[in-house]
């Protein structure tokens, strides 16, 4: 199979079959989501749990310690229900004011207030690059210990916030680190959703699901009509998709479609009582949401946030090129995150079925994007495979797994 | 140029195949950015080189960093009689801003050395309040989120 593609390349340059450049593809949208994964995974298990480092280390290779810090029972005591409840509820506002926000960006690109959006996302990008990787990077100087002064710190911290504003919002920017800063994003929000309570956490990522599939899929559903809009006007949207490099460049191609967020209000003021946790949640998802669709090139079909597009030669190109590319909307690499980075916090074999289980949803994924040739949500698929695979792993397998060890049967 | 049309259909021996890359052998440049073909043009690229040039001075070298890695290829290769007449003004803010981004990275290393190694010794009971886990501590830095 490899001798007769390298003998196909060597021949003539034209003509190339979908198998020189489909691994290559996948590959390059499996590792930023892989990476964003094992970086919030780093995150999640140095900063919260209560062990020492070497210990922490060490449990990353035997995967069957769980965590001092594992959640508390799933199961058998009336606070649970209470959670439950409030779970709940947190996850359906949350997915209320997720639709009413994007029905609004809807509303906001059809009266053409395109300006608008594209200032308060650029504002709103760098209030989270600073202020959320302020936040975070404090908790790990601290964690650490690291001798750093204020003034160092104030100007590393400004200049890669600036410049990952920049790099966000230019279209024309280096690429790797247009890339490393949308992944850079993604760690440091999903990181922060990990944060939640444990059943809300759960809560809210299976109702983004649900709620993704009914807002690409549905005739009525936000995203789709946003994608709509895009495709009649022929216009740009501000948007942050993460886009993969396409296998074979051509002169004058466009790897950047799209601008950036919507819009990321987090109100610094409400904290601490459990309904205004709601806020400060649903206002980062505001980011993450709200990183709608990416805005169409000259009638290409587009993707939205948080599903697969691929610029395939399906319309009436005007003069920009066929890259090929894959494209996936920054709240995916943020639920996928935010999934495995509360698998952390268990133990290290649910982050490895997790992985696994997301990294499968991909594939499906991408496989349907390639029967249907449409945008598609690359959530459900991913989450409710994750979802199962914990739930698995933590009632089945593990107890399995522990007493195959302890026995020195096998593991 | 007719160099730059054929790229896209050269093999190139470094591995990615069907990749044109930003140098051909021979020193001599095609693309202006370490991007390629999904970079700037030249013509646009003076113009991009002189505004992170300007830019960075709002304190913000690390954008003069940025403007030697984007147009990397410039920076490398030296002028020959076949490249774009742009390419010595991309070069002019280009080299300019590597010394800017050196210098202050030798600044900011220097300091930030002296801080961490020469630590209470140097500078006594006040790097205690200086140094930054504490100072989070004190002002409640992570304590609002």
């Amino acid at each position: 199979m490899d001798d007769r593609s390298t003998d196909s390349d060597r021949g003539t340059d034209g003509e190339r079959s979908i198998l020189d450049t489909l691994g290559e593809d996948i590959i390059r949208i499996v590792t930023p989501v892989s990476l964003c994964m094992l970086l919030v995974v780093l995150l999640v298990s140095s900063l919260s749990s209560t062990n020492d480092l070497s210990s922490s280390i060490s449990s990353l290779f035997l995967s069957s310690q769980p965590s001092s810090l594992s959640s508390p029972n799933l199961l058998g005591s009336d606070s649970t229900w209470e959670e439950i409840k409030s779970a709940l509820i947190t996850a359906f506002s949350f997915v209320v004011v997720v639709t009413l926000l994007t029905f609004l960006l809807v509303l906001l690109v059809y009266f053409r207030c395109t300006n608008f959006l594209r200032i308060y996302m650029g504002i709103s990008s760098l209030f989270v690059l600073s202020f959320l990787g302020g936040f975070i990077s404090l908790l790990l100087i601290s964690y650490f210990k690291i001798p750093i002064d204020p003034f160092t710190f104030a100007i590393l911290l400004f200049n890669l916030s600036v410049i990952g504003v920049f790099a966000v919002y230019m279209s024309k920017f280096p690429i790797s680190m247009n890339q490393g800063y949308l992944v850079t994003i993604g760690v440091l929000t999903a990181y922060w959703f990990t944060m939640l309570p444990e059943w809300t956490t759960w809560a809210l990522l299976i109702a983004m699901s649900l709620y993704d599939l009914a807002a690409v899929l549905l005739p009525i559903g936000p995203l789709r009509l946003l994608v709509e809009l895009a495709m009649s006007r022929n216009e740009e949207i501000p948007a942050l998709v993460y886009e993969a490099r396409p296998v074979d460049p051509q002169p004058g191609d466009r790897i950047r479609v799209w601008r950036e967020r919507t819009d990321v209000r987090i109100d610094a003021t409400e904290n601490s009582t459990n309904l205004a946790n709601v806020q400060p949640v649903r206002e980062t998802r505001l980011v993450v949401s709200e990183e709608i669709t990416a805005p169409l090139i000259e009638t290409f079909p587009q993707t939205s946030d948080r599903q697969l597009g691929s610029e395939e030669e399906e319309g009436e190109g005007i003069g920009l090129s066929l890259s090929g590319a894959i494209k996936l909307g920054l709240g995916d690499f943020i639920f996928y995150s935010v999934l495995v980075g509360r698998a952390a916090m268990y133990d290290y074999m649910t982050v490895y079925a997790c992985y696994l289980a997301i990294i499968a949803g991909l594939g499906v994924t991408l496989m349907l994007l390639a029967v249907y040739r449409q945008a598609l949500p690359a959530l459900p698929v991913s989450i409710m495979l994750g979802v199962v695979f914990y739930l698995l792993t933590r009632v089945l397998l593990e107890v399995f797994v522990v007493q195959c060890s302890s026995n020195l049967l096998m593991f | 140029m007719d160099g730059r049309n054929d790229q896209s259909t050269v093999d190139v021996e470094s591995g990615e195949r069907r990749r044109p890359s930003a140098i051909r052998s021979g020193g001599v440049v095609t693309w202006a950015t370490v991007d390629g073909p999904l970079g700037v043009s030249w013509e646009e690229a003076e113009g991009y080189a002189k505004r992170f040039f300007l830019w960075g001075f709002a304190c913000l070298p690390l954008l003069w960093a940025v403007n030697c890695f984007y147009f990397w290829p410039v920076l490398v290769s030296k002028a020959s009689p076949s490249s774009p007449p742009s390419f010595s003004r991309i070069r002019h803010y280009v080299v300019r801003s590597s010394i800017g981004f050196i210098v202050f990275a030798v600044l900011l290393t220097g300091w930030a050395l002296t801080f961490a190694i020469g630590g209470e010794h140097l500078f006594g009971p006040v790097w205690k309040e200086l140094v930054m886990y504490n100072l989070a501590e004190k002002l409640q830095l992570t304590g609002w989120m």
